[in-house]
């Protein structure tokens, strides 16, 4: 027996053996893992639904509603409670919605939603399915009919671009950080300041909390926190100037297409074309517009195929703002922040004359180019300011070249320099999705598109540069913010939100301009203000502001863009004397300048100071 | 006849003198300890179908009651009586775990052929013949091994003594009761490492039956839920959901219980009724998470006190009959739980064990209550 004693002594170690064991694993299990697995305890059990918030309103600087919500009827099914009787409740509902059974029970089929969570099957269903569905409850164990907010536009298709529209969230956005806490059924903004200002018009969704068991059977409801409907945008813009701007626009392109161009042979295409009005003394965004546009409410009910087409296929690309999204060059409109360059840097003189030849050619330049003015002829010395006014080209390819010979010696590239202190080469950082940074052509420019620059770092390029052409581009934005600050001397960053108020109007915050002082004499602002009223006054653009009492300070310019016609550029400063509006019109295949944009800006400004102008809204063909 | 022979012989004759009521106490915590278990477990599921929720704490504590008028019976004859009748009643069990089988006499669930059913119902009586099989089988392999001429088993001995284990073992295995094949296995290992089998002897029969379960394996004879058991053990990432879900709720019971738990029917898992076969199989998620880890150290104690006692009673039996009946009680006890905890903590395979004095359920509470009967029996009968 002694043997047995030993052997009991081998069978109790491995009976303290399987103790040590599960002691171990216990204290790893409860008390290492133990939070995560009182967290999983609770995922089990609590179920949490997401209350809709209502989203914000968007108004104008008066408060009239640009974007609003109404109220939708939306089916959902909750998949837990169809019961055995799925597919007759699936015939039942498919009778009163018009839609297949099988399709409805597609949309059943889906992983974006928990067992738990309904899932919408219908939406903007008529009242008759309400009150069908509450009638014979027995017939439809599990649906439910529900209000459902929905974005509403009552102007239309007005400010289609800056109001963007909202959509349901995608798959790309649900795994974004950004988009933490967004369930998938949510809508986001997708364009515009709906998408800009996406976090303060989404309000709080609330929650409603469930203590479920392992059936699904609900045993407590906690008290539901209810949802924080999102702030309200106060924009800068005025309804009744974006009307004004979208309708001049239209009408504006319209007389464009009637124009016959000599250098192409067909008329205009004016295919094309935005508008800016900014307030120079704030950089508040008064009115934009982009042609051709769309109505923000085809998304709403999800696009049609032609709709579809039309947005995202066809060349007119009309969802695209050709305010901020897309660059041109500026021409002439460009050339009073060279003459201001010029100025800076000891090249001119207020007090001097330059020559206006009919041709310019580089000084030692053997490649044979010719630089032409406008309109082929000279016209003789001018100072700056009637270079300006009739928009002498060749005057600027000179000051292009000595910025050249400058920058060769200096290496400080300061015409690229100067007209960056504009804002031009960089966004504007407007609240506006996606939009475009234009380009000023500098070395590193150069350098880094070698492709469109075989021969490298050229006279050429500054020379070009100082009209505003070749590779330098800039948006109508862009555009409209240079002379926003030639106005009122400061550089402002142009915006369309002024406040973000809550519900009961309160202002929650407040967007400024952040205005900077641009660094350039009061007593050189007024010697280019002055010369870009005699533009108007007896220059390029007199023919178009003649028949007007309006006190206008502008440049005309044209912008080649081969192999398209020209773009035709406005840019304009109203009243000259105390600026109050800076509006910009551009547009594609427009021809000259004062032919088909000065028009626009004369008629928007003529309608906004309700003096109209007596003469025919035709300019002529003058850069 | 002098005092002191007097005085033996008093010892001798009123065995009740030198009763282990250590043991005794252990066994009536635990007891108590089932019934607080399985009124978490089963109160909130019965309340919710409006039926009385203390119907099967009811049920257990009848069951406890009968079960410790057996543990007493038990207690009170020479338990070498039951050397002398080893035969008959391994004959008894062996026929049980045969007429289970038998179609209109044996139930069945999930194609499982494993009790009796008397009065029908669910409140009928349930009786599960490999349950008993246990103390058959431990009975006769200690009267066998106490019969051995010498004190080393000779491979005749080995043979004959596997012989009689592999005929109740295969029974149970076929029906299919894995956990209780498990059980078997253990019963007869330990006992013949307390008879003292030679190290390699023990070593060839580990062999063996490690060839006999690939053979199983590889006959088809283990089912498809088995398979997926032991793979959801090895592979807990791409097994079914299904099976997954039960080792999940399980762990998440026990883990969220935390170092002292969520408080006495206060457990998510448990008042949600996110665990299956709480009451049963994984009774030991309730302490987990009501009780913590503190809890559960708690239980672990109370059955190594348990053991402590079997193995003591094991050594300080003077006969070896004695000695190997204690020592089979002592590895049903220690087997089934490690097995059951160690499946509920997720460090063995789902293998439907039941947690002896704990779990819900007639059959095995008897036979724990059987067990600690011999215990006690051996204990005080230990001097002659």
């Amino acid at each position: 027996m002694e043997r047995s004693g030993s052997r009991l002594k081998i069978l109790a170690f491995v009976v303290a053996f399987m103790f040590v064991a599960l002691s171990t694993r216990l204290w790893f299990l409860q008390v290492l893992a133990g939070p995560q697995h009182d967290r999983d305890a609770r995922d089990n059990s609590l179920r949490t639904v997401a209350t809709d918030a209502l989203r914000g309103d968007i108004l104008d600087r008066d408060g009239r509603r640009l974007v609003h919500n109404r109220i939708s009827l939306e089916v959902r099914i909750k998949r837990d409670e169809l019961g055995d009787e799925a597919e007759a409740t699936l015939a039942h509902l498919s009778e009163i919605l018009g839609v297949p059974a099988q399709e409805l029970g597609e949309e059943l089929d889906t992983k974006l939603f928990y067992s738990y969570q309904p899932v919408p099957v219908a939406e903007f269903v008529s009242e008759e399915v309400f009150f069908k569905v509450r009638e014979e409850p027995e017939k439809f164990q599990g649906v439910e009919v529900v209000e459902q907010s929905v974005r509403s536009y009552p102007q239309g298709s007005l400010a289609a671009h800056l109001v963007g529209w909202v959509g349901q969230i995608n798959a790309e956005e649900i795994d974004d950080p950004l988009f933490a806490g967004y369930g998938p059924a949510d809508l986001v903004g997708k364009a515009g300041i709906e998408a800009t200002y996406e976090r303060w018009l989404r309000g709080k969704p609330g929650e409603e909390r469930f203590l479920v068991n392992s059936d699904g059977e609900v045993l407590r409801e906690f008290d539901p926190r209810p949802a924080e409907p999102g702030h309200d945008l106060r924009l800068s813009l005025d309804l009744d100037v974006q009307r004004i701007v979208e309708d001049e626009l239209a009408a504006g392109l319209r007389r464009a297409r009637t124009v016959f161009d000599a250098s192409t042979g067909r008329n205009l295409a004016a295919n094309a074309g935005a508008v800016v009005v900014l307030d120079p003394n704030t950089g508040g965004i008064v009115s934009m517009t982009s042609w051709p546009t769309f109505r923000p409410s085809w998304f709403v009910r999800g696009l049609s195929p032609e709709q579809d087409h039309y947005l995202n296929a066809s060349e007119a690309a009309p969802s695209l703002s050709r305010a901020t999204q897309i660059t041109y060059a500026p021409g002439s409109t460009f050339k009073p922040f060279v003459a201001l360059a010029a100025l800076k840097e000891g090249l001119a003189t207020m007090g001097g004359y330059y020559d206006c030849p009919a041709d310019y050619v580089h000084p030692g330049d053997e490649s044979g180019t010719i630089f032409h003015n406008w309109d082929g002829v000279g016209a003789g010395s001018l100072s700056i300011a009637q270079g300006l006014k009739v928009s002498c080209d060749t005057q600027y390819y000179q000051w292009g070249s000595d910025f050249y010979f400058r920058d060769a010696q200096t290496n400080q590239e300061e015409l690229q320099r100067r007209v960056k202190q504009w804002g031009f080469g960089q966004p504007s950082d407007v609240d506006l999705p996606a939009e475009a940074a234009g380009t000023v052509p500098d070395r590193k420019y150069v350098t880094e598109h070698r492709a469109r620059y075989p021969d490298g770092w050229i006279p050429g390029i500054d020379i070009l540069l100082a009209i505003g052409s070749g590779e330098m581009k800039a948006t109508p934005l862009q555009v409209a913010q240079a002379y926003a600050a030639l106005a009122s001397g400061k550089l402002c960053r142009p915006h369309l939100v002024s406040r973000i108020e809550d519900g009961e109007g309160r202002v929650a915050r407040k967007i400024g301009g952040r205005c900077r002082r641009i660094p350039y004499t009061e007593a050189e602002l007024n010697y280019i203000r002055e010369a870009l009223r005699s533009v108007t006054t007896g220059g390029t653009a007199s023919s178009v502001f003649a028949p007007c009492s309006l006190d206008v300070a502008g440049k005309t310019g044209t912008a080649e863009r081969p192999p398209f016609q020209d773009t035709s550029w406005f840019a304009g400063i109203v009243p000259a004397e105390r600026p109050e509006y800076v509006v910009v019109a551009t547009v594609e295949q427009g021809g000259f300048g004062a032919e088909t944009a000065a028009p626009i800006v004369r008629n928007i400004m003529s309608r906004i100071y309700r003096t109209p102008c007596e003469g025919p809204a035709l300019g002529e063909a003058e850069d | 006849m002098d005092l002191v022979a007097g005085r033996v012989y008093a010892d001798e004759r009123r065995p009740i003198r030198h009763i282990d009521g250590f043991l005794l106490l252990v066994t009536t915590i635990l007891l108590l300890l089932g019934f607080i278990l399985i009124y978490s477990a089963t109160n909130q599921t019965l309340r919710l179908d409006r039926l009385d929720p203390f119907a099967r704490v009811n049920r257990q504590m009848v069951t406890a009651v009968i079960g410790m008028v057996l543990l007493l019976f038990m207690a009170t004859f020479d338990y070498r009586f039951l050397k002398v009748y080893a035969g008959f009643i391994f004959v008894g069990v062996l026929l049980s775990l045969v007429l289970v089988h038998v179609p209109f006499l044996g139930s069945s669930e999930a194609g499982a052929q494993r009790w009796f059913e008397f009065a029908g119902g669910a409140g009928g009586l349930q009786i599960t013949p490999s349950e008993f099989a246990k103390i058959g089988l431990i009975v006769m392999l200690a009267a066998s091994l106490s019969e051995l001429k010498r004190d080393t088993p000779t491979v005749q001995d080995l043979i004959r003594i596997c012989g009689i284990a592999l005929v109740p073992l295969m029974l149970v295995f076929i029906q299919p009761d894995i956990g209780t094949s498990i059980v078997f296995v253990a019963i007869a290992g330990g006992m013949l490492l307390v008879a003292g089998v030679r190290g390699r002897h023990l070593g060839a029969l580990l062999a063996i039956s490690l060839v006999m379960i690939a053979a199983a394996f590889q006959l088809g004879v283990v089912k498809e839920y088995q398979l997926d058991r032991l793979r959801a053990f090895i592979d807990r990432e791409n097994t079914p959901a299904d099976v997954r879900y039960n080792l999940d709720q399980a762990e998440i019971a026990v883990g969220s219980g935390g170092l002292f738990g969520q408080g006495y029917l206060h457990g998510r898992q448990t008042t949600l009724d996110y665990v299956p076969e709480q009451h049963t199989d994984f009774i030991f998620t309730v302490a987990g998470e009501e009780f913590g880890f503190v809890g559960a150290v708690f239980v672990l104690t109370l059955f190594a006190l348990l053991l402590w006692r079997s193995i003591r009673i094991a050594f300080l039996s003077k006969d070896p009959f004695g000695t190997y009946l204690a020592t089979g009680v002592a590895v049903m006890f220690a087997v089934q739980m490690f097995v059951n905890i160690g499946m509920v903590i997720g460090i063995m395979p789902i293998t439907g064990i039941p947690l002896p004095f704990l779990s819900y359920g007639g059959s095995s509470m008897l036979v724990s209550c059987m067990g600690v009967g011999i215990l006690l029996n051996v204990h005080m009968r230990r001097f002659k």
